[in-house]
């Protein structure tokens, strides 16, 4: 039976702090990356980035806090956030407009005088970040596309981070250590220097800064177990201090030395993951199979006595404390897109080993009961689901997210192991982990690259239908009242076609164009990390960089993919099933009247509106009328994005999956023919259109299931709402089976937020009484009241069932 | 014999139901009702014919569309502005709402066609069998993952049991399990025709002094309890022919869909049958059932009031309990009681 036992008071107060405290914009990375990129403007890309990333291991602040166990941190204080200007310059402009002090959301404090000298370096940063690099990169064909309401990027601007969405293989970091990391790149080094034949010469340039990086990474943690020594010897409570000692002694074990326990483990990933956070922003960082490659550590540690269950555990939350802890400021408007100070950092458990067969050990468990008992929305957590995930693990699965929506998400073996192995040895497929939000990838040995340019990814299947009937236009008028013009490809309007099938074609055809557009501009953002901004820090522990040379943004990797994100499924679905309805099938209205209604964003229609609301089948409700629309776009999208490669000899992997996006992205689009108003929200994932599911969830889940998830193995998303008083009692036992039905059917993803609307409301209405009140959007959860009103209001309008 | 062409009357088809019966469940909601139970909480179920219903939830107000309201929609002018509410998206912005009389109001439903938001809407859907069984054997993959199947519900099924029997047969030749729910106020001979086809009946007692359940139900309890003690005898019966053993173990064994069962369903309420000596009442009657191994479980439901929103949808003008919902802890020690008597019981 499962049980959430309370935690201990060391870790009750960690929690305390952490939800009391407001985090803070620090300058210390900024100061120390802009003064080394102005006192090194000709240093090679490679080398650049190996050496900056050593110079913040010897100079950046090593703080433990009060209570701490596991420790680690981007700033000097605690909650501090670091800031990325060699990445991206959004800040400068971000800040003037609106001081993070005053935001609505994810509010940061930050000092008057830290925000000037921020300022003070604009001109500079300006020049020098990535993401002006990104922009200077594009081919001249973009600036004429910008606005088109299905791509997302810009004509400048763009590219927020390096990289993101990603899993490291931590075995390497606990298992080997960067001792060994550095000696073995300096022995490839020493093998081939002076005989630098063919790509020799970049492989060179690739070793040197594996062992840059790996001697810095050992410098980090002496320093941090100078740290330790010096609060052990000013430390007047004896147990604190032998703890503290204790600690010295791991921080100087650890990265040089194969780990022996379960601490030494988890502070070693802990510390490698907040050191590749100092060189690349933490952007969808994932842990991989965390109980997995710990598992072995605790079962030792138990045997031996070297550890009581309790002290494991205390161990795991304050693990999960630090994750949740952890932010990465974003600009104001991200804030709408994923608020909550979320950073994402995934952590996968349960599912088959390598060997095929189920491999849930303790680790499992003690990390859903961290999620548990600490009440937390971060990290994210997945559960793989396989053919003999035992029982226990579900009712902990299940009752944990019960109440926390989304923790875990439930994710298909059967579903996605195949869907993996077309690009990887059976084997690696069955080691895969979850990334980001709900992507599946290699855990250790793939870079996936999806995410990779920051909110840029994400691709708007929903604008397909406005630009497929309005001749290649997207409607959205801008303030000057006018339309961005022609931006896709000119297949008529709705009232010069003759049947839907004319409907059909033009909407291949733009989905054709702007999935080509969406490729040119990824591959570009590729070119320009890999020749700008290499991530050895990454490298250094990923499979297949050390044995060829190269760096993960070369191609180094053992697996490759690039990960492509569809937004909006259902409302282009049943914005096509309407025309069908509507204009052609039944003829209720002409087609010019219909498009200037959506045109106009249905002003003076709410009757047309409405009626359509009723009349017309809607995904989601197990109606072939429609579900055969939804098969027929999801065919066509992954079978076009399969067939694009990337320049890591890779293919693009299809996904359907919002993060949260869903919610902005509506935000700047337009009307669509399914009744939405411009502004509302985007259906999410492979959800149906908020509200319209009307015949509950056996139905939606035959919907969601009607066309292939295997050729999407860069992830779907089904979130799902149910009444808490479903899952009373015998209650568990259903959503075990309703959870099993689905992958059966094939379905890979599974999330649910089980609260009733009306606590929501409460919430809404009494924040402080809902503090601790997590829910599920799309690719995260969050802590309900800290969401802006319309991310609130989604949400609310998922789980309205009537009983 | 089953009469396949006759038609029902559904006020609701709902998947994934929980209350009702084992694994995943989809209900078939039946209406019309012989019983009159005060704390009734489906109250749609009652009446035999299709009746106009409103879910203020879904109205977008008058303001913004008033479509019921215009003056040729209602032929018995039953409908003006009414209630000035909270917006259910945006609470701070109110509109108004539409206000039915119910005393002119004659359901013909006219406004409900009107209504583009589903708020107005007819609650009563006609079923051919085929249409319905064709309905419910979409959620087949469900039921085979979960040993759940399909519930007959109400209103009380055998008010329309040509209909009712039916489905049962049909569902019964796919190898569906199939449960019934029933107040049992029917004919005999027709809830013996339902045996070979109904895995599992739910199967309400409600008050075993017959006054007092006329009182809460408006009708006497005596055809109710003749025809349960001789459903158990058919149940056996059944069950020693279909498996060749009719004992409790035997029956528990077996696959739920080739024998039959009763699960004995109470309603608990307060100041009603909540008593002890109800119970006891109870225990010895149902130890009846335990004998000839066709109890499954007696099952006990605390009183909610979620009944009270749904009169006001329905706008009855019956009486209808009002009281808190009740606690586990009040029920804990009937259910002690059944236990004590050696039956099985099940709190929810
Ligand atoms: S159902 Fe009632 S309120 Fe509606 S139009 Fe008919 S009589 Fe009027
Ligand atoms: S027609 Fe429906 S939505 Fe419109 S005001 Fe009347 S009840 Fe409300």
């Amino acid at each position: 039976m499962y049980k959430k036992s309370p935690i201990s008071e060391r870790i009750a107060s960690i929690r305390e702090r952490y939800r009391n405290t407001v985090p803070t914009i620090m300058t210390e990375r900024f100061k120390i990356v802009t003064e080394f990129y102005k006192a090194h403007p000709d240093l090679p890309a490679m080398k650049k980035r190996a050496l900056v990333f050593k110079e913040l291991c010897e100079k950046m602040p090593t703080p433990i806090h009060k209570h701490e166990l596991v420790v680690g941190d981007l700033t000097s204080i605690y909650r501090g956030s670091a800031l990325y200007p060699d990445c991206s310059a959004w800040m400068f402009e971000n800040f003037r407009v609106t001081d993070p002090r005053e935001r609505e959301l994810d509010r940061y404090e930050v000092s008057d005088e830290d925000l000037e000298y921020i300022w003070s370096e604009e001109d500079f940063w300006l020049k020098n970040n990535l993401s002006h690099k990104m922009d200077n990169s594009l081919t001249p064909g973009f600036h004429k596309i910008v606005g088109n309401g299905v791509t997302t990027f810009g004509d400048k601007g763009c590219s927020t981070m390096p990289t993101g969405h990603y899993c490291v293989d931590f075995e390497l970091v606990i298992n080997k250590g960067f001792k060994a990391i550095g000696d073995e790149a300096r022995a490839h080094l020493a093998a081939i220097d002076g005989k630098l034949y063919g790509e020799d010469a970049k492989k060179a340039q690739f070793y040197e800064a594996i062992s840059i990086v790996s001697d810095a990474m050992l410098t980090y943690a002496e320093r941090y177990a100078q740290e330790a020594d010096r609060q052990a010897a000013a430390c007047e409570y004896p147990e604190r201090k032998a703890e503290l000692e204790m600690m010295a002694k791991t921080l100087r074990w650890i990265f040089k030395n194969p780990c022996r326990t379960l601490y030494e483990a988890v502070e070693a990933m802990y510390l490698y993951q907040t050191a590749s956070g100092l060189s690349e922003a933490l952007h969808g960082t994932s842990w991989g199979r965390a109980d997995q490659y710990l598992g072995g550590f605790y079962q030792e540690d138990l045997e031996a006595g070297r550890i009581t269950p309790e002290y494991g555990q205390e161990i795991i939350d304050a693990f999960c404390l630090k994750l949740a802890e952890s932010n990465r400021v974003s600009g104001s408007e991200v804030t709408y897109a994923n608020g909550g100070y979320t950073s994402g950092q995934l952590i996968t458990l349960g599912g088959v080993g390598r060997d095929g067969k189920d491999a849930t050990n303790a680790l499992t468990y003690m990390f859903l009961q961290s999620a548990d008992r600490l009440d937390l929305h971060d990290p994210p957590m997945s559960v793989r689901i396989d053919d003999d995930t035992p029982e226990e693990l579900w009712e902990a699965a299940i009752e944990t997210t019960k109440r926390h929506g989304g923790l875990p998400t439930f994710e298909s073996d059967n579903a996605i192991i195949p869907a993996l192995a077309k690009r990887m040895s059976l084997e690696d497929a069955r080691d895969y982990c979850l990334i980001g939000c709900v992507e599946p990838a290699g855990a250790g040995d793939e870079w996936p690259a999806c995410g990779g340019s920051g909110q840029e990814s994400f691709w708007l299947l929903s604008g397909l239908a406005n630009q497929a009937i309005n001749n290649g236009e997207n409607p959205k008028k801008g303030p000057d009242g006018k339309t961005t013009g022609q931006t896709g490809i000119a297949t008529g309007y709705l009232y010069e076609m003759k049947d839907f099938d004319e409907v059909l074609a033009a909407v291949e055809k733009q989905m054709d164009y702007f999935v080509d557009w969406h490729i040119a501009f990824t591959n570009i953002h590729e070119y320009v990390v890999a020749e700008n901004a290499p991530l050895p820090v990454i490298s250094a522990v990923m499979d297949g960089c050390m044995e060829s040379g190269k760096d993960v943004s070369w191609g180094g990797a053992k697996y490759n993919s690039t990960g492509f994100a569809g937004v909006g499924l259902g409302t282009l679905v049943d914005s096509l099933a309407v025309i069908k309805y509507m204009v052609f099938d039944k003829k209720l209205i002409d087609a010019k009247d219909f498009l200037e209604a959506v045109n106009s964003n249905w002003e003076g229609q709410e009757e047309l509106r409405q009626t359509i609301h009723k009349i017309v089948p809607r995904y989601g409700n197990d109606d072939p009328y429609v579900d055969e629309i939804a098969k027929w776009v999801a065919d066509k999208f992954s079978a076009k994005v399969s067939a694009a490669t990337g320049p890591r000899g890779n293919h693009f992997a299809p996904g359907l999956y919002p993060v949260a996006l869903h919610v902005l992205y509506g935000m700047i689009s337009p009307a669509t023919p399914d009744g939405r108003k411009a502004g509302e929200p985007l259906s999410d994932g492979i959800s149906p259109v908020q509200q319209m599911d009307k015949s509950g969830p056996l139905s939606t889940l035959k919907s969601t299931s009607v066309f292939d998830h295997s050729e999407f193995p860069n992830g779907t998303l089904l979130n799902m709402k149910l009444h808490p008083k479903s899952v009373e009692g015998e209650g568990l036992h259903k959503l075990e089976a309703l959870i099993k039905s689905y992958m059966d059917l094939g379905g890979m993803e599974l999330q649910f937020n089980i609260v009733s609307p009306e606590t929501l409301r409460d919430a809404q209405a009494n924040p402080e009484a809902h503090k601790d009140l997590v829910v599920r959007i799309a690719g995260f959860s969050a802590y309900f009241t800290e969401l802006f009103k319309g991310m609130q209001d989604d949400v609310i309008y998922r789980t309205e069932v009537e009983l | 014999m089953v009469n396949i062409d006759t038609r029902g009357l559904t006020y609701d088809v709902q998947g994934f139901t929980v209350q009702d019966g084992p694994g995943i469940r989809t209900t078939v909601f039946l209406k019309g009702c012989p019983l009159r139970c005060l704390w009734c909480h489906s109250p749609e179920s009652q009446r035999f014919d299709p009746q106009i219903s409103y879910m203020k939830m879904r109205c977008v107000g008058i303001d913004e569309c008033g479509l019921c309201l215009a003056p040729e929609v209602c032929p018995q002018a039953a409908i003006k502005a009414g209630e000035w509410v909270d917006k259910p998206a945006e609470p701070g912005v109110q509109i108004q709402l539409p206000e039915l009389d119910r005393g002119k109001c004659d359901d013909c439903g006219l406004c409900a066609e009107k209504c583009p938001t589903e708020a107005l809407f007819m609650a009563g859907e006609e079923w051919s069998v085929d249409r319905l069984v064709e309905r419910l054997l979409k959620d087949k993959t469900f039921f085979e993952h979960s040993g759940g199947g399909v519930t007959i519900s109400g209103g009380e099924p055998l008010s329309q049991h040509d209909f009712t029997l039916a489905v049962l047969k049909r569902l019964h030749e796919e190898g569906i399990h199939t449960a019934l729910d029933t107040t049992g106020f029917a004919k005999w001979e027709v809830l013996a025709e339902s045996v070979p086809y109904t895995n599992l009946y739910l199967y309400d007692l409600k008050n075993m002094d017959s006054k007092q359940h006329e009182q809460g139900t408006g009708v006497p309890n005596q055809l109710i309890l003749e025809n349960l003690e001789k459903l158990g005898q058919a149940c056996a019966d059944f069950n020693r022919k279909s498996i060749g053993d009719y004992s409790s173990a035997a029956v528990a064994a077996a696959d739920p869909r080739q024998v039959a069962q009763i699960q004995v369903r109470v309603p608990v309420i307060p100041n009603y049958n909540d008593n002890p000596a109800n119970f006891e009442v109870m225990a010895k009657f149902c130890q009846k059932l335990q004998a000839n191994g066709a109890l499954k479980i007696i099952q006990l439901l605390p009183y909610h009031n979620l009944g009270v929103a749904k009169h006001e949808r329905i706008l009855t003008q019956g009486q209808i309990l009002e009281a808190p919902n009740m606690d586990d802890s009040h029920v804990e020690p009937l259910a002690e009681i059944l236990r004590q008597a050696g039956l099985p019981v099940q709190l929810h």
